[in-house]
């Protein structure tokens, strides 16, 4: 690789159809949330971030209220286009597959009560949540190296899955711990 | 009701300031979307799960689909879109404001540290709702073995995740379940 990729200089500008195709194959994928999608499509396929830039984005959107995933196509597009390119990022997500899903979810909603249907649905939801575990385990793979990473991320797991505590109340709690715990680590050498 | 709103104007009203409160994203609000649409007596119970459920497995944006099912119900076509703007139109332009800010001192210390203490919070939350879940459409080993598979799948291989949610779907629909 020679050219060092300079994001937002005119040669290699990401093309607004790549960024509004792209959010849309997030989407449309995005059975049970679009993370996994999000992921793959972000860091795997496009690089239009690395793995640690797409969890620093992804938290950033966590501690903002809202649909996550859709902020984190807000971010993207901003990131490589500005304004125009989370617009852009931002239709992509929502615009086709809303107009398909509600469509299709209304044909569905009418037959909700099939046995066979109920089945399906719980299959998919479990396989859903299997790919949203690997989905995290892939993200912290980058911070293995850092002790202190691992215990927060396990006491955030801990206070949501075990102690079901409201998601304000860990994050208020945990966030100032973690951020004095990596000052401290970077202060010492 | 002696509201002069129209239930649809209602209705957006309402999800508009919760979605501006929906810290850790929608599902967060859905306790208190349930208890709002069900005293107003638009939805029932029943009908409330049945939207909730396929709105998981409808591809497209779950929740904000979740709440148009719920404006479509409550005021037809027009109902639906102005849900589904109310749901993602304040949060989206938060998020824009707060990147912009954000990006703007990328490269100063002290961001540097809240980025890498903040990371793995968010990785944890990410796996907790996996674990949660795979809790909820917990009906039997089965279910927990499908979970269990799709883990390993994701991350020994590089198979398409959709496969995977087809062979869920598939073993569910074939009562292994």
């Amino acid at each position: 690789m020679s050219q060092t990729a300079e994001i937002g200089s005119s040669a290699d500008r990401v093309a607004l159809s790549k960024l509004f195709a792209a959010f849309l194959k997030v989407s449309i994928w995005g059975f049970g949330g679009g993370l996994v999608w999000a992921r793959r499509v972000v860091v795997e396929q496009s690089r239009w971030m690395s793995e640690q830039e797409f969890a620093e984005t992804l938290t950033l959107c966590q501690l903002m209220p809202g649909p996550n995933i859709a902020g984190v196509a807000v971010c993207v597009g901003a990131k490589l286009r500005g304004a125009i390119g989370t617009i852009s990022a931002v239709a992509g997500f929502i615009l086709v597959p809303w107009a398909v899903g509600l469509s299709l979810g209304t044909l569905v909603l009418q037959h909700a009560q099939v046995a066979v249907l109920q089945n399906i649905l719980s299959g998919v939801s479990a396989a859903a949540a299997g790919l949203l575990i690997a989905t995290g385990i892939r993200l912290l793979r980058p911070h293995c190296a850092r002790p202190a990473a691992l215990l927060f991320a396990g006491l955030a797991f801990a206070g949501m899955a075990f102690v079901k505590l409201p998601l304000l109340i860990v994050l208020l709690g945990l966030a100032p711990l973690s951020i004095g715990a990596t000052a401290a680590g970077a202060i010492r050498p | 009701m002696t509201n002069i709103l129209s239930p649809p104007t209602l209705l957006a009203a309402h999800l508009a300031v919760l979605s501006s409160i929906s810290f850790g994203g929608f599902p967060t609000v859905l306790p208190d979307v349930h208890d709002f649409v069900t005293g107003n007596g638009w939805l029932t119970d029943r009908e409330f799960a049945d939207v909730f459920a396929v709105s998981q497995v409808v591809p497209g944006p779950n929740l904000i689909l979740m709440m148009s099912f719920i404006g479509l119900k409550v005021g037809g076509i027009a109902g639906a879109i102005t849900s589904a703007f109310a749901t993602f139109g304040p949060p989206c332009a938060m998020y824009y404001a707060s990147y912009r800010l954000w990006d703007r001192y990328r490269d100063r210390p002290w961001q540097r540290i809240v980025r890498r203490a903040l990371a793995p919070l968010t990785i944890g939350l990410v796996i907790a709702g996996g674990y949660v879940m795979a809790r909820a459409t917990d009906v039997g080993w089965p279910s927990l073995a499908i979970t269990a598979v799709a883990v390993v799948l994701i991350l020994r291989t590089r198979a398409n995740p959709l496969w995977i949610l087809i062979a869920g779907g598939a073993l569910g629909g074939l009562g292994f379940r």
